[in-house]
């Protein structure tokens, strides 16, 4: 018997990955208007929501170039490996109790290799452009991603050895007590650097890096296909907000008291938007390093701490197991 | 709740899916995407000016240097990944022995510090040192 | 009248007598008072050799086509002119080295080994004029394009569109003109390929988001690694040297605001002076301050984009917002006071066009007033980031030594320790009336050369609150017969003044034949007007001398070794408008 619901919810999940990502570009600019003491988008419908309906339709019909000197064939595969993947990675999300297209006993594991497959997209569609801004955007996004990719696992396994799982729901589960966003500073600190470096939004943007590389990995594309680019790094954030939720801050449970008061889905939505706009206020903050401090601050910095924050993780949690 | 019989074809449901989108968005672009072809139209981007050399070219050392250690690093991660998730059956003995591991990981990491490996670029000027030299020595001479 | 300048001269005009023998030099007198020396092209580098321990800083080098100079007084017979002039810091002088050459022997010899900033001033003669500086390392054209047939600041090359032939960009043509474009590694000395590494060929600029105008670096690189780097200007050339020749002593103002398009007022302060001391025109009290009150402004204004545009150029986004406003605020006082924002064009030969408003203080009061809290969040929303910080300490750093042989000026220079200023060092316009300190710093590195310039805007503000607390009564335009718009009160009176007014305004006022340059400390730098008058209703040759200029040509001095993110960092540190560099 074929169950109809986890058709519908990834016929959903499909389409709220794609709305949201479009929502999001109106949100981040009408939120970075704001606190940047202008106005943003305003002019089309309510708010200038219509803005994303305008985008959309442009970017439809824009020229479908793809440049003689490029290839072809890796060129147009570049931008879809990273909607695919990261889309993806929504596969494994647990939104809700029972809300989740699959629960997989690897999930974490998942979504690490779905995460860690958007390198190919960006370094492909760099070294495809056959354009020397476009090399060293890609060249910068191999080195950065792959750095950060090391430790990003790493960064996990403390919640991974106080879980005991890498499936989502078990983790969530272990969670009911207390949330790991407290037991695992460290971790959860490591991990939303590496997040912002995987999916390169400012600060860690140095693959595009406009100041420095006009518009690095992706000088070369226009229309869907650069629209497709935007895509994967607004569901890229999407995918480390849901994923930071639901390690560190408890998935779709509510704080103690207050879990009765509202649904869990909502639970889970009201954490993503917060995360979402804590990196959209990074973005606005920070300052971009330079190529070579990133990547000291991988190795120098994040790797220790993330090895340290293991070794810590590991003698505390046995300690305690013998204690009690 | 987690088992190695969850149902896993809603996962192919969704792969399917995801694959039908982006082959939809790629597919309308294509036909509704205008099509224009002006004389710099098939150039290369490089600041509006005719590009000398093309960006096929060997590329500098550093970032292979980069390769080596994800590779190295990331498959040591590998069987952390393992100790992790069966972290309570393994106990003091499994801890003690990643201990060993993770020292062997960092001196390796010590090590490639050290040895400068993980410093990139220079970060003087070529004829600072120089130039600076020379100031100093005129200024004694005042 | 040569003993008696001789009598007059410093001390190294005599040193130069000594050494060379007096016949050798002829001197001329300028409205300036700047020593004036020509000299023959046979001894003009033993000359300039000799004068090098005694003046730091080629200030200017430009060329003079004096074939249809009719008022020469006594100098020697040239049809065109090599003009150096040279700054001593230590001493506070200057001095002008002329060279006189004839047109079937335009030839000279390079002085690029004994200041390496002569490079550009001696392509730039070659590009106008067809002077070819012997040994020169690379004498292309540097502001016209690579195509451009004759020397545009030749007296017989066509000065506008309507003497030329009809203007046309085919494809043919368009392609010419981007092959002429292409670069060419082979003619700055570069290899593609050394030992085991292959060098990528860059062009940064002229369309790119960080090069601020047209502006474009052709780099070698290697990865990511400066190995060297080309700059290259002349997109934003628009021929302002050019039109001087043509448009009268007053309507030439407004093409001076668009010389250093963020300096606004501040570029009519710098042809204006040089005008005034040419005439003899004395200013009165309150245009003085209210020169330099809005000058101020202007470099508030024109430091905040700065700012702005390089915290935002080191990545960090949201800062120039706060810049901008802030600058739009200030614009606001611009036009309550002038009717106009970025190029006001203001100022007039003896004054200022019109009074100030009534209640105009009040404007001022509430900004200078807000300001220095708001430079205060900016310093820690921005200069004390750490990654900013990391990002510029350190970077791009010159010497004090360095920056003098390559004529960098103003900020820029007093981010090495030096502190020459021009309002302190030659009050000029009534600075000497004014309480402000001039900042330095040690480093000369990016940091530094950031942070110096929004230090300059705390010490602007304290000069405009001393403006706006003691602005003085009175007229605010001198009664002198060569001031612009002539007095109108009695010209529907008597015929005389009638007249007067109707010559004055329709073709301005006649300069008196001469030379004169005035330094101001404008906001990237140095700027003054070299005004030559041949004793009519404009310029005979008007030269721009800007501080934007050299220090572009120094940026592979600074760059090499480095990655290019430390480049942009250094570009936007260097505070420059292509407007301004390429005139």
């Amino acid at each position: 018997m074929v169950e109809w619901t986890p058709v519908l919810l990834a016929l959903g999940i499909l389409l709220g990955g794609v709305a949201g990502a479009a929502i999001l570009t109106w949100w981040e600019r009408r939120l970075l208007g704001f606190w940047q003491d202008r106005h943003g988008p305003n002019r089309i419908g309510p708010w200038g929501i219509g803005l994303v309906v305008a985008d959309m339709i442009k970017l439809l019909l824009k020229d479908d170039w793809v440049p003689p000197f490029a290839d072809r064939a890796v060129f147009i595969f570049a931008p879809t490996a990273i909607v695919v993947s990261m889309m993806m990675g929504f596969a494994v999300v647990p939104f809700a109790p029972d809300m989740q297209i699959v629960d997989l006993n690897i999930g974490l594991l998942f979504f690490l290799g779905m995460t860690s497959l958007a390198v190919y997209s960006v370094l492909l569609g760099g070294l495809a452009s056959n354009n020397k801004y476009a090399l060293l955007g890609g060249l910068r996004s191999a080195s950065q991603m792959v750095s950060y990719e090391v430790f990003m696992g790493l960064s996990l396994m403390g919640v991974v050895m106080m879980s005991g799982s890498f499936s989502l729901v078990d983790i969530v589960a272990a969670q009911s007590d207390v949330w790991f966003c407290f037991s695992q500073v460290l971790g959860l600190l490591v991990f939303v650097v590496a997040g912002i470096a995987e999916s390169h939004r400012l600060p860690f943007d140095l693959p595009e890096a406009e100041h420095e590389l006009t518009a690095g990995f992706h000088t070369e594309y226009g229309g869907m296909k650069f629209a497709m680019f935007m895509l994967g790094e607004y569901l890229g954030l999407m995918l480390i907000s849901c994923m930071i939720v639901t390690l560190f801050f408890g998935g779709w449970m509510g704080p103690d008291l207050l879990n009765e008061w509202l649904p869990p889905i909502i639970w889970f939505a009201i954490k993503i938007f917060f995360v979402i706009n804590f990196f959209i206020l990074l973005r606005a903050a920070i300052p971009r390093p330079r190529y070579d401090q990133l990547m000291s601050l991988g190795w120098k910095i994040m790797l220790p701490i993330t090895l340290f924050n293991l070794v810590v993780t590991g003698g505390v949690l046995l300690w305690i197991e013998e204690t009690v | 709740m987690s088992s190695p019989d969850a149902e896993i074809w809603p996962l192919a449901v969704f792969t399917l899916m995801v694959l039908v989108l982006v082959i939809t968005m790629l597919l309308m672009s294509w036909l509704l995407g205008q099509r224009r072809r002006e004389d710099a139209t098939n150039e290369p981007f490089e600041s509006g000016i005719v590009s000398v050399g093309n960006s096929q070219i060997r590329i500098s050392v550093e970032f292979y240097l980069v390769a080596i250690f994800f590779v190295i690093f990331d498959l040591e991660t590998v069987f952390i990944f393992a100790w992790a998730v069966a972290f309570f059956e393994l106990g003091w003995h499994g801890y003690i022995a990643m201990l060993i591991f993770i020292g062997v990981l960092t001196v390796a990491l010590v090590y490639e510090w050290r040895n400068g490996a993980l410093d990139w670029g220079s970060k003087v000027r070529v004829g600072l040192k120089e130039a600076q030299t020379l100031e100093a020595q005129q200024a004694t001479h005042l | 009248m040569h003993t008696a300048r001789k009598l007059a001269a410093s001390s190294v005009e005599e040193r130069l007598y000594r050494e060379f023998g007096d016949t050798l030099f002829v001197s001329q007198s300028c409205a300036d008072q700047i020593p004036t020396l020509w000299v023959d092209r046979e001894n003009i580098l033993a000359v300039l050799t000799f004068l090098k321990p005694h003046f730091c800083m080629l200030y200017d080098l430009f060329g003079i086509d004096e074939r249809t100079r009719s008022c020469r007084d006594n100098q020697p017979t040239a049809d065109y002119t090599v003009v150096y002039q040279l700054l001593s810091m230590r001493r506070n002088e200057d001095l002008r080295i002329k060279v006189g050459l004839s047109e079937s022997d335009l030839n000279l010899p390079t002085c690029v080994a004994i200041w390496p900033n002569a490079n550009w001033y001696e392509r730039e003669a070659w590009d106008m004029f067809g002077v070819t500086f012997c040994g020169h390392p690379n004498l292309f054209r540097i502001l016209l394009p690579p195509t451009w047939e004759g020397h545009a600041l030749r007296k017989d090359h066509p000065a506008r569109a309507t003497e030329m032939g009809p203007f046309e960009m085919g494809p043919e043509r368009v392609a010419r003109e981007q092959e002429a474009l292409r670069f060419k590694p082979e003619d700055w000395g570069m290899q593609p390929k050394e030992d085991d590494h292959e060098y990528m060929f860059l062009n940064l600029g002229p369309n790119h988001p960080s090069v601020h105008g047209v502006f474009r670096i052709a780099l070698q690189l290697d990865g990511e690694v400066i190995i060297d780097s080309v700059p290259d200007i002349g997109y934003h050339h628009r021929g302002a040297e050019k039109m001087g020749e043509r448009q009268t002593w007053h309507t030439y103002i407004p093409y001076t605001d668009r010389i250093d398009y963020l300096g606004g007022v501040m570029n009519n302060l710098a042809y204006i002076q040089s005008v005034e001391l040419l005439a003899g025109v004395k200013v009165p009290d309150r245009a003085k301050v209210i020169r330099i009150m809005l000058a101020e402004l202007f470099r508030v204004a024109s430091h905040l984009v700065f700012y702005g545009t390089f915290v935002q150029d080191i990545g960090q986004m949201s800062p120039v917002f706060y810049m901008f406003a802030d600058r739009e605020r200030l614009f606001g006082i611009i036009e309550a006071i002038t009717g106009g924002r970025m190029h006001p064009a203001w100022f007039r030969i003896g004054g200022v066009a019109q009074d100030l408003p009534n209640g105009w203080d009040k404007m001022i009061r509430v900004f200078i007033d807000s300001m220095p809290a708001r430079l205060d969040h900016y310093d820690k929303m921005a200069m004390q980031n750490k990654i900013l910080k990391e990002r510029t300490v350190g970077i791009g750093i010159y010497t004090e030594q360095e920056a003098l042989e390559w004529g960098i000026t103003g900020p820029g220079l007093r981010a090495t320790g030096n502190d020459w200023d021009v309002r302190k060092k030659r009050p000029y316009g009534g600075y000497d009336q004014f309480e402000f300190e001039v900042p330095t710093s040690n480093n000369g590195d990016c940091y530094d050369r950031a942070e110096l310039r929004i230090e300059e805007i705390r010490q602007s503000l304290k000069i405009i609150r001393q403006c706006v607390d003691n602005m003085p009564a009175g007229a605010y335009k001198s009664d002198h017969s060569a001031t612009t718009p002539p007095p109108k009160e009695r010209t529907m009176q008597d015929i005389e003044t009638l007249i007067h007014h109707f010559l004055n305004v329709s073709w301005g006022p006649v300069i008196p034949a001469g030379e004169a340059s005035v330094m101001i400390e404008a906001t990237k730098g140095i700027n003054s007007y070299h005004l030559i008058s041949d004793g009519s209703t404009s310029a005979y040759r008007t030269r721009i001398r800007t501080p934007s200029f050299p220090h572009l040509q120094q940026i592979p001095l600074i760059s090499r070794g480095l990655l290019i993110p430390d480049l942009i960092a250094i570009i936007a540190s260097i505070d420059f408008v292509m407007a301004d560099v390429d005139r």
